[in-house]
């Protein structure tokens, strides 16, 4: 079907994809076939075998079998040798520790069992993330468990083009051996990612006194161009901290704050606590030329080139100091000329900039203006934050909503990478030492990064397996795994946490700070305080006393050091409760070498990191790569996106391979086709493509980055001249929206924010309800649970939750094609308006455990059953696998196990939970509302002689929640937070009218906007019979 | 192939025959293992320990009241003891040995629950259930084995009697 053709109507209100919104044949048959194919089916489907036969054959099978088993085969029991006084059989513990993911510090819980961490959950008590958690740090316990991380030190053998590789296992002592003695010869460079640990930092600057040892800055996703832009304006090198939670009016041009920029999973919490529909509630306008997490969360949303991120800014500069004359700098020559300048290229925009203006200088002091991330990485960068921290400033955000009195990027470093560069082709460095990132994978080749790695004598890297950096140095000094490793961090200035080693170092591995330790000693000239720690552990413990706890002794209520050190090792936090810097002086001559850009005609590039995979560093964890962009819903691989138009030029079809080439670089990549994506710009994710990244991704995806291009040593990531050539062949992208159309009935509801405060649930459609059902006595408890559409932004950190805490199997590719994912929770993702200009709405799905529960009466041996609590169970071992609930379950989040999944690969068994049952081939499961916690948490209040309160059991979704949109709780306890919200008039329960009475219930989205993409749409299908309306 | 299959097919009908004869006949008692008496790698006599010198169950299975496990005893749980005791035994040397190096012992599981099930021992010990309801006298046994059926049947049966005030939704013990 070719996309030019007039689209036929009526078209759905709600859609999910572009073959729905045009009634695509295929679509539609697809949507009609519930299972997408049988195992037993062929490709033709003529010489597959037949039902009958196969069940003759089982038959058969089944006699001869069952004669052989007459006994269970035996097992054994291991106790301990020596228990530790802490580890129970049965009851986890839990250990406060912090995780971090380039500069987002958190603090986590991480749940340990027998000794083994097997999930990681966020620290209530952290104030960074308050419980809350990302797809990502989740993702974490899996990166520990990675089967193909080294086991111990290693030892490349490389001739002089660092090609010819052979890797041989390297003795710890020897490795210091060859390392010191190489260090001694002096010109040492360290290059290290975004360090966020005070005593880290310490050890760093007393191995470069040590050693001479010059530091150097860079991340694979790096910020430096955003704590450059704060040296220009404000003269110091930080990155701020932004304080969401006071912004009721926040622009985000081309920043992905809400999904991937620096600290997303505070910026979601905050983002959600001013969420709330009543008159403080905050507004989103979003400048985007993707479609992001942020774009989808927006009021208000436009489309722009990255090219365009300064005009957006600018305009809105010269609207409030040229026309309307207001801020102090209104009657500054230098600035009228050079806003004047960009007058011109206004026009296109495309946006109200007068009702924007006076909006920010309405909420001036609460208001926020963001900008920044890969896909803003163009070459005019530096200009580009340099107006947005101007026009911050003129908008009196500095010192409210903007705190950058932080410390700077990078503590104690000599520079960043471009200035490594020079010293490399210099010749001015014999010994590298690489730690925390990745630049041979995330640096394009015209950096000549790998050339100059040739006039190094030695590089040493501390990664844990051979990827692209990993292959070209000498030695790897593997280090540790966070979970195995000591540590500290400070989130934010003042913010200190904890990071403690939950499980023994599974490999003969050694922490990055030990190496460093041992390095400093060895050169001789060791500061005192590095001689005098044993080992990392020694060193942490003493910085700490010496500098942390002596500065911050009056906010704890220890008596001693040693008080102190065990209550920051349970509670994990150390909150010393730092007020706001205030505003600070802007440089005002900041705005005056700023000119317009050279407009460009052809595509141009966005290079952007995804929700799941981030800057790839953790591309071999299975969960990262199935989980479906927020977005796109595409799994397993990147693809270059095109907005419709010029996909209709093109003549591009969805999959089809498009050859990007910006400069010399070219790669060849399926092409996707994005509804609400600016014309002229290819979008394209980063963190695929791994070469030496793992068996589970290897292989997948293109590098994104080999199209960046390299000035001036910064990396630009946006706003490239790409030609797009289209190639014949085509793939299908592994995509798992369409396997669940919801046929555009009622499913979510949206409300502007003047009509929810008027009638709250006033869009909504209600039905009159009759039941052919007695229905069910719930004497005790009944569970439920609701889901606040309003604060939900789809960040999919549920998703992940509930696949590490449910032992949930990743299927592959392969099988995400064949429609057969196995999330219990899933999120939906509609577009509501016209494709071009669509809007997104959110919705988390999982088993609605409804009181006519439809799978219930369908099931052939009562597998499926209603318990006396409200929730519908799963009995794995009476399931025989008929999928005849699958067929009527009206909210399709029921999964069946096609094969054996539990299967996993050694060391990944480890990170099951005990508690959950792992099912077998051939069963149906789906969401249990956690009943093993519903259970444990009951049980424990028994034993306890204790009452169970409103709040004590959270399901593992509710509790990653950034912004608390699950709750969870007993129905039958009217004061209980989830009744209260059942009993609200804007809550409702999926496919309503079908009266399967669902326990669980979504409110309404709240739009803080004068008007929907849409007019309410109440169902699709129309009603059986007159007169059904209540 | 038709053929092939009508054979396979009256063998499987002949076969099923056979089985349900055998199950209904009581010829083998399916996989219920009552009575299942493996040899432990250490003759550890429960006659002896909680027989004669009257150790209470809670002081080796420590957990019973507290979690869902009764759990085995750890080694230093038998070292509290055989530190003194007894420790001219080749047995008791097994033991110590095994603590010493840390390498622990593997017992035989005797009581093994079928797939998907989850008892719960604190649950039962709270609601006053004597360890011998279901493990029989253990203080006779010299060598332990399974006493009851642990078949579902036997399980719910308990858990009807009105008197037990026990749950019997699907999910009190399969989740």
């Amino acid at each position: 079907m070719d996309n030019t053709e007039t689209q036929p109507t009526p078209t759905p209100k709600y859609w999910m994809s572009l073959e729905q919104w045009r009634k695509d044949p295929e679509f539609i048959k697809m949507a009609e076939t519930e299972f997408l194919s049988s195992p037993l089916q062929s490709d033709d489907g003529q010489d597959g075998w037949a039902r009958r036969e196969f069940l003759k054959l089982m038959g058969a099978s089944l006699a001869l079998t069952t004669f052989g088993c007459v006994r269970r085969p035996a097992q054994k029991i291991i106790p301990y040798a020596k228990k530790p006084f802490d580890v129970i059989h049965g009851i986890p513990n839990y250990y406060a520790s912090s995780s971090v993911d380039g500069h987002e510090g958190i603090g986590i819980l991480v749940t340990t069992r027998d000794g083994r961490p097997i999930k990681i959950e966020g620290n209530p008590d952290h104030p960074a993330n308050k419980g809350g958690m990302s797809v990502r740090a989740h993702s974490t316990i899996l990166k520990l468990y990675d089967p193909d991380r080294f086991t111990s030190a290693k030892h490349n053998l490389q001739n002089k083009t660092r090609s010819n590789r052979e890797t041989v296992n390297v003795k710890w002592e020897d490795l210091d051996k060859g390392v010191t003695e190489q260090l001694k010869k002096g010109k040492v460079a360290l290059l290290m990612g975004t360090n966020l640990s005070p005593s880290t930092a310490a050890l760093v600057e007393d191995f470069s006194s040590a050693t001479g040892a010059k530091v150097y800055h860079y991340d694979d996703i790096c910020y430096s161009g955003l704590a450059a832009g704060q040296k220009a304006s404000y003269g110091s090198e930080v990155v701020p901290k932004y304080n969401l939670e006071q912004a009721k009016y926040i622009v985000a041009i081309n920043n992905d704050f809400l999904g991937t920029w620096l600290t997303p999973i505070r910026f979601q919490r905050e983002f959600g606590a001013r969420r709330k529909a009543n008159a403080e509630m905050n507004k989103l306008v979003v400048f985007e030329p993707l479609l992001t997490l942020t774009g989808s969360n927006a009021d208000e949303r436009y489309r722009i080139r990255p090219s365009q991120s300064l005009d957006v800014v600018m305009a809105i500069l010269n609207e409030i100091v040229n026309v309307r004359k207001q801020s102090r700098f209104s009657g500054d020559a230098n600035v009228q000329r050079t806003l004047g300048a960009f007058s011109k290229n206004q026009a296109d925009l495309g946006f109200n900039v007068a009702e924007v203006a006076e909006q920010l200088w309405k909420n001036r002091g609460q208001s926020l203006v963001l900008t920044g991330g890969l896909s803003a990485g163009t070459e005019d960068e530096a200009a580009l934050h340099a107006a947005t921290n101007f026009l911050n400033s003129v908008l009196e955000n500095d010192g409210k909503t903007i705190d950058g009195s932080g410390a700077p990027i990078a503590k104690g470093a000599k520079g960043q990478l471009g200035e490594l560069l020079t010293a490399l082709n210099a010749k001015e460095v014999n010994t590298l030492i690489i730690h925390g990132c990745n630049p041979i994978y995330s640096l394009p080749a015209s950096s000549k990064f790998r050339e100059a790695l040739g006039n190094t004598e030695m590089v040493i890297y501390t990664g844990d397996r051979n990827d692209e950096t990993g292959k070209l140095a000498d030695y790897l000094a593997v280090d540790h795994h966070p979970l195995e490793n000591w540590g500290d961090l400070e989130s934010y200035e003042g913010v200190y946490s904890i990071q403690q080693p939950t499980i023994r170092p599974l490999y003969d591995t050694r922490a990055f700070q030990d190496s460093l330790l041992v390095w400093t000693k060895a050169s001789g000239k060791a500061s005192t305080r590095s001689k005098g720690a044993a080992t990392w552990y020694d060193y942490l413990h003493t910085h700490w006393k010496d500098s942390i706890y002596s500065a911050h002794k009056g906010k704890s209520n220890a008596g001693s050091f040693d008080d102190f050190w065990i209550e920051l090792l349970q509670v994990g936090v150390l909150n010393s409760g730092k007020a706001s810097g205030g505003s600070r002086s802007l440089a005002s001559n900041s705005l005056n070498d700023i000119k317009p850009a050279q407009r460009r005609s052809g595509f141009e590039l966005a290079l952007y990191p995804t929700i799941g995979l981030g800057d790839g560093s953790m591309a071999n964890v299975p969960w990262l790569m199935e989980f479906p962009d927020p977005v796109t819903k595409i799994t397993w691989e990147n693809y270059a996106s095109f907005s419709i138009k010029d996909a209709v030029q093109l003549k591009l079809r969805e999959g089809q391979f498009v050859k990007l080439t910006v400069g010399d670089h070219s790669l060849e990549v399926p092409a996707h086709i994005q509804p609400g994506q600016a014309d002229g710009v290819v979008g394209l994710a980063v963190g695929y493509g791994r070469v030496g990244g793992g068996k589970v991704t290897d292989g997948y995806g293109v590098n994104g980055f080999a199209l960046a291009k390299m000035v001036n040593g910064k990396r630009v990531t946006a706003g490239l001249e790409t030609r797009v050539e289209t190639l014949s062949r085509s793939t299908k992208l592994a995509c798992v929206q369409d396997h669940h159309s919801m046929e555009g009935r009622q499913i979510v509801i949206e409300e502007t924010l003047q009509d929810h405060i008027k009638n709250p649930g006033g869009n909504v459609h209600r039905h009159k309800l009759t039941s052919m059902w007695s229905g069910h006595e719930y004497k005790g408890r009944k569970w439920g649970m609701t889901i606040d559409l309003n604060s939900c932004t789809g960040c999919g950190a549920c998703m992940v939750a509930c696949q590490s805490e449910n032992n949930i199997p990743t299927v592959g590719k392969e099988y995400i094609l064949t429609g057969r994912e196995m999330y219990w929770i899933r999120v939906d993702r509609y577009y509501t308006g016209t494709p071009e200009e669509p809007g997104v709405v959110n919705q988390p799905v999982t088993c609605m455990h409804c009181d006519n529960a439809p799978c219930e009466t369908v099931c052939p041996v009562a597998a499926t059953t209603h318990s006396d609590e409200g929730t519908n169970d799963m009995i794995y071992n009476r399931c025989v696998g008929t999928r005849y609930c699958s067929n009527n379950c009206p909210y399709k989040v029921r999964r069946f196990n096609w094969f054996n999944y539990t299967q996993l690969q050694e060391p990944r068994n480890l990170a099951l939970n005990p508690e959950v049952t792992q099912r077998f081939r051939g069963v149906m499961e789906k969401c249990t509302f956690c009943i093993h916690r519903i259970k444990f948490h009951t049980y424990r209040a028994k034993i306890e002689d204790k009452k169970l309160k409103d709040g004590d059991i959270k399901t593992a979704c509710q509790q990653s929640c950034p912004t608390d949109a699950i709750t969870f709780g007993d129905l039958n306890d009217p004061n209980s937070e989830v009744a209260k919200l059942f009993a609200a008039p804007s809550s409702y329960a999926l496919l309503e009218e079908l009266n399967t009475k669902p326990a669980v219930r979504y409110h309404v989205k709240v739009r803080n906007s004068d008007h929907l993409k849409d007019a309410p749409v109440h169902h699709g299908g129309k009603h059986a019979e007159a007169g059904e309306h209540s | 192939m038709k053929k092939i299959l009508g054979v396979v097919a009256a063998a499987g009908v002949v076969g099923l025959c056979v089985w349900v004869y055998v199950l209904t006949t009581n010829k083998i008692t399916m996989g219920y293992n009552q009575g299942y008496m493996p040899d432990q790698p250490i003759p550890f006599e429960h006659k002896l320990h909680a027989g004669k010198l009257q150790i209470d169950c809670k002081y080796c299975h420590t957990s019973v009241e507290v979690t869902r496990h009764a759990s085995i005893p750890s080694l230093n749980v038998c070292m509290n003891c055989h530190m003194v005791v007894k420790t001219d035994s080749p047995w008791i040397q097994k033991i110590t040995e095994a603590y010493n190096s840390g390498k622990s012992i593997a017992w035989n599981k005797v009581h093994l629950l079928p797939d998907h099930v989850k008892f719960n021992h604190s649950m039962h010990i709270r609601a006053g259930k004597d360890c011998t309801t279901c493990h029989g006298n253990v203080a006779e046994m010299s060598k332990i084995y399974q006493n009851a059926s642990l078949a579902m049947g036997w399980c719910v049966n308990c858990h009807r009697l009105p008197e037990n005030h026990a749950p019997i939704t699907c999910a009190t013990c399969h989740y």
